[in-house]
C-alpha cells in the first residue's frame, strides 16, 4: 500500500463467510465502493469478479476511473489486495504443579487465541499427564507456576519439569513456553536452541491481569501476522485515535470471538489496544456440551429441547453459512449472545465495566440479520450503566485494516473511511438502580428544533426514532437517584442517531429472564420484534 | 424467477470433494501401547500395526547405568515416560490386543505415545464424522438415500458387512447392529442422542473382557436427518459387494478398487444442504443476487432447476456441489 493505487480490495476469510470489499479513491479519499459475503467454501476470485460485475453495473465511469476496466473485463491481477483470514485456533496443552497455577495459565492462554487442555499434577497421574501432552492434536505446551513459586507448587515443580522435558524430547517440533517459576526447570530441556520447536521462557500468569505479557506473548504464538482476529487490536487502536474515543470492538467468530479495548493515544505516546481473543466464545464450538448448550437454549426464541438444539449446533458447526433463513436466523441469534455471554466471562474486568464512547461489532454471524437487531443482541449481554453509540463493522473492514503494517497509513486510511466502514446502530443509554414502578421518570429527546418526550417504564425497552447522521440531546429526568457513569436524577447527554435510533435500555442489570422457558422465549421474541422487521417466527 | 445471473457464478456454491486420493490415516496411541511397525513400510490389509496395552499402569524402574535410556523407547516393563530420581517411570501393564490395520499402504510415520500414520492406498470418500474403531468389510446396501434402518431389520446374515442405512440410524440399532458381527454402518445423520448413547455403548462394550471386532459409524451428512447425497449415493452403489474401510481420523469411507467406475456428477448439479428444500439435487441457473428470505433476512441468493421443473431461489448459503 504504498504505492499510490486507486482502489484495493479488502477480503476478510472466515470461517464461516469471507467478506469481499473494494475501496476506491474517491475525491482525494478512499470511500467503500461496495462489499459483499459468501459462503467461505466459495470461489474468493468468483467474489471478487461479481462484486466488481456489481459496480460496473451501478456505476460503469467509477469502475473506469478505479481501474476495474469495463462490462466483460477481468478484475486485474494488479488489484493490490489487503487479505486477512481467520484461521482456526490450535491447541495448547497447559500443565502446572497445583489447581491454583493452572487455573491462572488456563485463563490467560483461553483469551490468548488457543484452544486450551489443561491438568495439575493435583489431580492427574504422570502417565495420564504424559498421554495429554502427547496426544498428536496438541500444538504447542504451557507449563508455570508462580515467581517465585508457591509452598504448593514447589515440590512437584520437578517432576513436573522432567515428565515435560520429556514429552519435549519426543515431541521436537513442539513449541514450549515456561512461564514464571518454571523456568527453574529449565536445565533439564537440554540445549533448547537444538530444537525446531521454540522453548520459550515466559512472565508468570496473573489471573486479574488481562493484557499482561503472558497473554501478550501466547497471542503472538497463536495467531500468524496475518489472522483476522489479530489485526482487530491494531485496528480498534486506529479507529481510536482517528475518533478520538474510548472504543471497545466486539467480534463474534464461528472459531473465536474478540474483544479489544482502546484508548486514543495521547501525548505522543501511541496506545495499543488491549485485545482478547476467545475460542471457547466461538459462536458454533465444535462439541457443545451441556454448558454450552443450556447457555443457547436461555436465549433461543424457538421452542427446542437440548437433544434437538445440540442437532442444530453441530449443522451450524459442519457448515455454517448454511441454514441462515428463518428459524436458522433465530438460531444463529440464540448461539451469538450465548457466545457473547461465554466472551465476557472470559474477558470481563475493570475496564469493561465502564462504557465505551462507541461499541463496534462484526462478524459474519450478523450479516444477514436486520442491523438494529445486533445492537440489541449486544446489550442484552453486556450489562453496563450509561451511555455508548453502537456501530456495525458491516464490511468487515476492520480485520483487513488492521492488518496494514505501518501504523500512520493504517490511521489515515481509517480516518478516510471511517464513515464507510461503520454503520451506526444508534445510541443505547442504559441506567442502573431504577425501582419498579409504573414509570421511573421521563425522556425528552431534542433534536433538530422539535422535541420527543417519553415515559420510562422500568422493565422495558424505549425507542426513539433518530435516523443514522442525527444528533440529539436526551434530557433524562429520573424520579430516584441511579446510575449512568455517575450517580444523579437529571442527565444531559447527546446521542446520535442509526439504524436503531434511541434505544433506552430500562431492563435490569444484570438481565433477569423468566425461569419458564415459555415465558422467556416471549420476553424475548417480545423485545426482538421492535427491532427485527419482517421477523416471522 | 426471470433474468437469472451468470452461469459462471457457479464457482460461489461450496464444494464437497466426492473422492481423494490416498489419504493419511492416523491410529491414535497411547503411553504404553506398541508400535508393531517402522516408518516406510507397507503393510497389508488386516496386519496388526499396534500392541494396545488395556489397563495401563505407572510403574517405577531402575535402569541399569550400561543402558542408554530415551523417552519413549522401550524396555521389558514398558514404554519409558521420563527419569525421575534415579529411576524411569515406565508405563507398564499386564495385558495387550493387537489392533490390526484396515487399509493397505505404507506406514509414514510412527511416534510411540502418540500416533502411527498410514498413507492408505486406493480412494477415499470423507464423511463428517466417524465413531468407534477402525474397520473393514463388505460392502452392502439395506436402505435407499432417505431409509432408515430399523433395529428389527437386523440379522446375522448381515455379519461382515459394512451397511449403508440412509438418513438416519438409532443408537439401539447400532448396538445390535455391533453385537450380530455387522462391521460398520455409513449414514447419513447421526443425531446427538443417539451419538450420545453410542459411545457410551462403546466405552462399555471396550471395558468388557471379551470385546467384539472394530466397528465403526460414518456420517456423511450431519447431526439432522437428510437424504445421502445423490453423488455419494452413486459411489456407494458402484462399491456395493466390494470390501471398504471406515477410518476414524479422518473420517473416511476407503476402498482400493482400481476397476470400479464411479460415476462424475454434472458440473452444474447443486445439492440443497439446508432449508424447506433439504436434500434436493437440483441445477444450477444462475446468482440472483441478495434477496429477502424467511426471517426478514437478506442472502445472496441463485436460481435452481429442481426435477418438477420449478426454478427456484435458494440461499447461496443452503447449496453445495461435489467436485
Amino acid at each position: 500500500m504504498t504505492s499510490q493505487p486507486r482502489a484495493f480490495l479488502a477480503i476478510d476469510r472466515g470461517a464461516a463467510t469471507t467478506s469481499v470489499a473494494l475501496i476506491g479513491r474517491v475525491g482525494g479519499t478512499w470511500r467503500l465502493i461496495g462489499n459483499l459475503a459468501v459462503p467461505a467454501a466459495a470461489d474468493t476470485g468468483t467474489a471478487v469478479d461479481l462484486l466488481a460485475r456489481r459496480i460496473r453495473t451501478a456505476d460503469p465511469d467509477l469502475a473506469m476511473d478505479l481501474g476495474l476496466g469495463g462490462s466483460g473485463d477481468p478484475v486485474p491481477e494488479g488489484l493490490p489486495r489487503l487479505r486477512v483470514t481467520s484461521h482456526r485456533p490450535r491447541r495448547l496443552a497447559v500443565v502446572a504443579a497445583s489447581e491454583r497455577a493452572l487455573a491462572g495459565l488456563v485463563g490467560t492462554a483461553d483469551r490468548s487465541g488457543w484452544r486450551t487442555v489443561g491438568a495439575s499434577v493435583e489431580k492427574m497421574d504422570p502417565l495420564a499427564m504424559s498421554g495429554l501432552l502427547l496426544d498428536p492434536d496438541v500444538d504447542a505446551i504451557l507449563t508455570g507456576a508462580g515467581d517465585p513459586p508457591r509452598p504448593d507448587e514447589r515440590s512437584a515443580l520437578g517432576e513436573l519439569a522432567a515428565l515435560v522435558a520429556a514429552v519435549a524430547l519426543r515431541r521436537p517440533e513442539l513449541p514450549i513456553i515456561l512461564a514464571g517459576g518454571m523456568s527453574e526447570g529449565l536445565p533439564a530441556f537440554g540445549d533448547g536452541a537444538q530444537r525446531p520447536g521454540e522453548l520459550i521462557l515466559a512472565p508468570a500468569a496473573h489471573a486479574d491481569d488481562h493484557a499482561g505479557p503472558l497473554s501478550v506473548l501466547l497471542l503472538e504464538l497463536a495467531l500468524s501476522a496475518d489472522d483476522a482476529r489479530r489485526a482487530i487490536g491494531p485496528a480498534t487502536q486506529a479507529l481510536a485515535d482517528v475518533l478520538d474515543r474510548r472504543i471497545e470492538t466486539i467480534i463474534l467468530g464461528h472459531d473465536a470471538s474478540v474483544r479489544a479495548f482502546a484508548n486514543p493515544s495521547a501525548g505522543g505516546v501511541e496506545s495499543h489496544a488491549r485485545l482478547s481473543i476467545v475460542p471457547a466464545a466461538a459462536v458454533a464450538p465444535d462439541d457443545p456440551d451441556d454448558l454450552v448448550v443450556d447457555g443457547v437454549l436461555v436465549w433461543s426464541t424457538v421452542a427446542s429441547d437440548r437433544h434437538r438444539l445440540r442437532d442444530h449446533l453441530r449443522e451450524l458447526r459442519i457448515a455454517p453459512w448454511a441454514d441462515a433463513a428463518g428459524e436458522g436466523a433465530s438460531l444463529r441469534m440464540a448461539a451469538a449472545r450465548a457466545a457473547l455471554v461465554r466472551l465476557v466471562a472470559h474477558t470481563d474486568g475493570k475496564e469493561a465495566s465502564l462504557a465505551p464512547d462507541l461499541v463496534v461489532t462484526g462478524g459474519g454471524v450478523w450479516s444477514a440479520v436486520p442491523a438494529p437487531t445486533v445492537a440489541l443482541a449486544v446489550v442484552d449481554v453486556i450489562r453496563r450503566p450509561g451511555a455508548s453509540q453502537y456501530a456495525l463493522d458491516h464490511a468487515r473492514l476492520l480485520g483487513p485494516l488492521g492488518a496494514i503494517p505501518d501504523p500512520e497509513e493504517r490511521r489515515h486510511i481509517v480516518r478516510d473511511l471511517a464513515d464507510d466502514l461503520l454503520a451506526p446502530l444508534g445510541s443505547i443509554v442504559t441506567p442502573a438502580g431504577l425501582r419498579a414502578g409504573r414509570s421511573a421518570g421521563s425522556l425528552v429527546v431534542h433534536a433538530g428544533g422539535a422535541s420527543t418526550e417519553v415515559d420510562l417504564i422500568p422493565g422495558g425497552l424505549e425507542l426513539v426514532d433518530l435516523a443514522p447522521g442525527e444528533v440529539a440531546v436526551a434530557e433524562f429526568k429520573f424520579r430516584d437517584t441511579v446510575r449512568m457513569g455517575t450517580r444523579g436524577r437529571h442527565f444531559a447527554v447527546d446521542v446520535g442517531g442509526g439504524l436503531a435510533g434511541l434505544l433506552v435500555d430500562l431492563r435490569d442489570i444484570p438481565l433477569r429472564l423468566p425461569e419458564r422457558a415459555d415465558r422467556r422465549r416471549d420476553l424475548l421474541a417480545a423485545w426482538q420484534q421492535a427491532l427485527w422487521a419482517g421477523a416471522d417466527l | 424467477m426471470t433474468d437469472p445471473g451468470s452461469r459462471s457464478d457457479l464457482a460461489l456454491v461450496a464444494t464437497r470433494r466426492l473422492l481423494d486420493g490416498a489419504v493419511d490415516v492416523a491410529f491414535h496411541l497411547r503411553p504404553g501401547d506398541r508400535p508393531l511397525v517402522a516408518s516406510g513400510e507397507s503393510v497389508v490389509v488386516g496386519a496388526p500395526i499396534v500392541e494396545r496395552l488395556r489397563d495401563p499402569q505407572l510403574i517405577e524402574v531402575a535402569v541399569p547405568p550400561s543402558v542408554d535410556p530415551q523417552p519413549g523407547t522401550r524396555v521389558a516393563d514398558g514404554e519409558l515416560l521420563f527419569a525421575w530420581r534415579n529411576h524411569w517411570r515406565v508405563a507398564g501393564g499386564e495385558l495387550t490386543e493387537p489392533i490390526d490395520t484396515p487399509v493397505a499402504g505404507i506406514v509414514r510415520d510412527v511416534r510411540p505415545g502418540s500416533s502411527i500414520v498410514v498413507r492408505a492406498s486406493g480412494r477415499a470418500m470423507h464423511g463428517i464424522v466417524a465413531l468407534g474403531a477402525p474397520t473393514r468389510g463388505r460392502l452392502h446396501i439395506v436402505a435407499g438415500s432417505d431409509g432408515e434402518l430399523r433395529t428389527g431389520s437386523l440379522d446375522v446374515g448381515l455379519a461382515g458387512t459394512i451397511l449403508v442405512v440412509g438418513s438416519r440410524i438409532e443408537a439401539e440399532t447400532l448396538t445390535r447392529a455391533r453385537a450380530m458381527g455387522v462391521r460398520g454402518i455409513i449414514v447419513g445423520g447421526l443425531a446427538s442422542k443417539e451419538r450420545r448413547d453410542f459411545v457410551a455403548s462403546e466405552r462399555r462394550q471396550h471395558a468388557a473382557l471379551h470385546r467384539l471386532p472394530a466397528f465403526a459409524v460414518l456420517v456423511l451428512e450431519g447431526a439432522i436427518r437428510r437424504p445421502l447425497a445423490g453423488p455419494m449415493m452413486a459411489v456407494l452403489q458402484a462399491l456395493v459387494g466390494r470390501q471398504v474401510a471406515i477410518a476414524i481420523d479422518p473420517p473416511t469411507l476407503l476402498f482400493d478398487a482400481p476397476d470400479v467406475v464411479i460415476p462424475v456428477p454434472p458440473p452444474d448439479l447443486v445439492r440443497v444442504r439446508a432449508g424447506d428444500l433439504a436434500g434436493r439435487d437440483g441445477t444450477w441457473v444462475g446468482s440472483l443476487g441478495p434477496r429477502r428470505f424467511a426471517g426478514g433476512v437478506h442472502l445472496e441468493a441463485a436460481a435452481v432447476r429442481f426435477d418438477d421443473g420449478r426454478t427456484l431461489a435458494v440461499p447461496l448459503g443452503d447449496l453445495e456441489r461435489f467436485v
